[in-house]
């Protein structure tokens, strides 16, 4: 289907019709994107093109899919957290943190930006799959988002005088109800949604599939919700072919961006200027840091207590035995597959790739033999792996409540006059 | 159990879990919503997690099924009525439709027009003359069940002409009987004409070509062009060259993303190293093993702890950039940008309702753990900081 420009000759570059394309794959391609003119005119630092490109940075960068709450947000606003976003991201130029808020000029630093961003990483596509149609029942196999507070803290805490402890005692059970209600409520979706499965297998017409999923078994008893179904899913065929044609096509866009980076003037290092005050702040800049630590740090203490017992038993043991040479031969061998293993240990983190869970969302289907292909996942790994992790959060939870309870003894000892009510036993 | 300022902090992150808590079960119960639905099933009746093989005794239909026919009637009604619409545009292939059509009269039921595919019901006449006759006889009937139904499966077999002379409702009766725990009559519905529904071709038409979409994106991704890759990197060095901030060695994204890497290598060896402290060594070799894998992983604690310090000095170095951001929008979208993420979903294959239940209990299970730590390690800062000050306080006083 698509013609694959491999290797585009430098003249390509100059042709007239390439970069004009380019510009429109792209804004095709971002939700909500400018217009061309627009990027034509940001080249050129003209002001008009300013709130747009504001617009479509905070699109870009904020964390959570478009809703009608952030597009209505003030252009200061918007402004501000694309600042922000972009900073912490670490934005080498000085120039966006001085710009006015009001939309007023910038253009062509916003243009800038906008690259910045595209260069490192698949925007259109990250952005794409965040709005995208789920037509199947989804579950993520992943941890990242199953109870992710729901954005910053709200701020309706504050200062209200001492908290009674019993208001703390309370706000527990209440989260252990409804960690319950969450459990029965689930478990009855799953039965729900297997029948369905199961009552409309056959009917799919992509064989892999078999049956329906809960949305399209809605758009069959909804018709007029299945035709804005319809719509949404051609709408995101023609933004899945704007990104096509925009990855084969980006190459004179870049060319093209170094010549807009060549007409702003370099920038000079200016350690005095200090850019507007945001609005808040930090909460444990290196908290975060100091618990891995500590983490880490007492798993050292009972590696090294582990591994100096085994040692000590072992010499005893081994003391006893020959030293020939297919005795030295086996160690090696032992210590090389060791290593082997440990260095595959250490991809797990190191490169979030090997055996590690794949993240994203993942399409159920309900198969009688559970055969799966090769990039499909089965129940019963997942199964097995959440159970494992199950079995590790809940030794590292007994260890955290254990400590706990360490420090309020001493916490007791230290302060005079203080009431400790033990918390109810779990 | 706390002075009052440290709870403070304590609260309010349960408040945030309670949220988040609230707002999974919102999400829940909509979904629960869609799938009763969708299944026929009255709001109060709940479908126990085990449903039991033993069928139930045939019984009469309660004056609650009634009322459930009756407002299934009324959105049969209307969905005969939209479809009707909707039929100028559709096109059809005849066979599956006339095939089901058939099937569906054989046995006597009228409820499966809604779930037949839009823009086959409405070219067809006859379809309106049972969903009349379904309406005609409810309205009387409402103290003689076994009759209405009677009725009903005489009043369809006429609409649709002579079929294979099944006893509609003596069928219906007994299919009643045996159907799993607490459903109602209508509730067959998906259950035995589910396999017949078709999805519209143009749905159809989309949808082939949207995944055939992604899959391009996920190759084309692979394969990055050369050319466009090296102008990306170019144009980034251009910027880096022209620009006048610092030269930052570490971003606040890349601190927080490398912290996380390395929580997660501490939990990782943490197992490990349970693993082999609970299995029994058979003989020499494995106990040789043993032992070298725990020094080996006892050597992996102690250089992330170094990789650890050498972040905190690195972070404790760098001129404070002046965004304070609790947390850096946009971090993670999902999950940390990955190498190459499969853009469209895989399949997550199962094979019973019980091994989806457990695996979903799991991964609640798993979550609430993960709530339940945040927590304690909260308590436990608050109570080393309220260590720390009363010290402070005493060794001022």
């Amino acid at each position: 289907m698509g013609r694959r420009r491999q290797r585009v000759d430098p003249a390509a570059g100059a042709r007239a019709g390439a970069l004009p394309e380019a510009i429109a794959a792209l804004s095709r391609s971002l939700p909500s994107g400018p217009s061309p003119e627009i990027f034509r005119r940001a080249k050129f630092d003209r002001p008009e093109a300013t709130s747009a490109l504001w617009q479509l940075l905070f699109r870009v960068l904020s964390p959570l899919p478009a809703g009608n709450a952030l597009a209505s947000l003030a252009l200061e606003v918007q402004a501000r957290l694309v600042k922000s976003a972009l900073c912490s991201q670490g934005y080498p130029r000085l120039a966006l943190a001085q710009l006015p808020e009001d939309g007023s000029q910038g253009s062509r630093e916003l243009l800038l930006a906008l690259s910045w961003l595209l260069a490192r990483g698949p925007v259109p596509e990250q952005m794409l799959a965040q709005a995208r149609v789920p037509l199947g029942d989804e579950m993520t196999v992943c941890q990242c988002e199953a109870l992710a507070s729901p954005g910053p803290p709200a701020p309706h805490m504050e200062a209200e005088g001492p908290v009674d402890v019993r208001h703390v005692q309370w706000l527990m059970g209440k989260l252990r109800f409804r960690w319950r209600q969450l459990v029965s409520s689930q478990q009855e979706q799953c039965a729900l949604l297997s029948k369905i499965h199961l009552y409309t297998r056959g009917c799919h017409s992509d064989q892999s599939l078999s049956h329906l999923s809960v949305t399209e078994a809605e758009m069959l008893r909804d018709p007029e919700g299945g035709q804005q179904l319809l719509r949404t899913l051609e709408r995101e065929n023609q933004r899945l072919e704007a990104v096509l044609a925009w990855r084969r096509s980006e190459l004179v866009f870049w060319r093209w961006m170094d010549t807009v980076l060549g007409t702003c003037a370099p920038e000079v290092p200016a350690a005095a200027s200090q850019p507007t005050f945001l609005p808040w702040v930090p909460e444990h800049g290196g908290g975060e840091l100091d618990l891995v630590v500590r983490e880490l740090q007492a798993l050292e203490e009972e590696l090294r207590a582990a591994a100096e017992r085994r040692r000590a038993a072992w010499e005893a043991k081994a003391g006893g035995c020959g030293r020939g040479p297919e005795w030295s031969a086996a160690r090696r061998a032992s210590r090389e597959a060791v290593e082997k293993e440990l260095g595959a240990l250490q991809q797990c983190w190191e490169q979030d790739g090997g055996p590690a869970q794949p993240h994203g969302p993942h399409r159920l289907v309900r198969r009688e033999d559970g055969a799966a292909g090769d990039r499909d996942l089965r129940a019963a790994v997942v199964i097995r792996t959440l159970r494992s992790q199950e079995a590790c959060l809940e030794a590292v939870l007994r260890r955290l409540q254990g400590q706990c309870r360490q420090e309020l003894a001493r916490l007791v000892g230290a302060l005079p006059g203080l009431i400790w009510i033990p918390p109810p036993g779990r | 159990m706390l002075p009052a300022d440290c709870s403070r902090r304590l609260v309010t992150e349960l408040q945030g879990a309670l949220d988040a808590c609230a707002q999974r079960q919102l999400q829940l119960e909509q979904s629960l919503r869609v799938c009763r639905r969708l299944l026929h099933l009255p709001r109060a009746l709940r479908v126990p997690p085990r449903a039991p093989r033993a069928g139930r005794p045939a019984c009469t239909p309660s004056p609650q099924d009634l009322k459930e026919l009756e407002f299934l009637t009324q959105a049969l009604e209307k969905a005969v009525r939209v479809r009707r619409g909707i039929t100028k545009a559709g096109e059809r292939d005849k066979a599956p439709s006339l095939k089901s059509r058939s099937i569906v009269t054989s046995s006597g039921t009228t409820a499966s027009a809604p779930p037949q595919s839009p823009g086959q019901a409405g070219g067809h006449a006859s379809d309106t003359r049972p969903t009349k006759g379904l309406r005609q006889t409810t309205v009387p009937a409402k103290g003689h069940p076994e009759r209405r139904l009677l009725s009903v499966g005489d009043r369809t077999r006429v609409g649709m002409g002579a079929r294979a002379p099944r006893p509609g409702a003596g069928l219906r009766d007994q299919q009643m009987a045996p159907s799993a725990a607490p459903q109602a009559p209508e509730a067959f519905t998906l259950k035995e004409k589910g396999h017949l529904l078709r999805l519209p071709a143009a749905f159809r038409k989309a949808a082939s070509q949207n995944s055939s979409l992604w899959a391009q994106l996920s190759s084309t991704q692979t394969s990055d062009s050369m050319d466009a890759a090296a102008a990306k990197t170019q144009f980034l060095q251009n910027m880096q060259r022209a620009s006048g901030g610092p030269q930052p060695r570490l971003s606040a994204v890349e601190v927080e993303a490398e912290a996380g890497r390395l929580r997660k290598a501490c939990s990782l060896l943490r197992l490990r190293m349970r693993e082999e402290l609970s299995a029994a060594p058979m003989d020499w070799m494995q106990e040789y093993r043993c032992l070298l894998t725990l020094e080996g992983l006892q050597a992996m604690v102690g250089q992330c702890l170094h990789r650890l310090q050498e972040l905190r000095a690195a972070v404790a170095e760098q001129p404070p950039r002046p965004c304070p951001v609790g947390r850096p929008p946009g971090a993670s979208p999902f999950c940390g940008g990955r190498a190459e993420p499969a853009w469209s979903p895989q399949l997550l294959v199962y094979s019973s309702t019980q091994e989806l239940q457990t695996l979903a209990a799991l991964k609640l299970r798993v979550a609430v753990l993960d709530q339940q730590i945040h927590l304690e390690k909260v308590l436990l800062e608050e109570e080393v900081g309220v260590q720390q000050r009363s010290a402070a306080l005493r060794t001022r006083g």
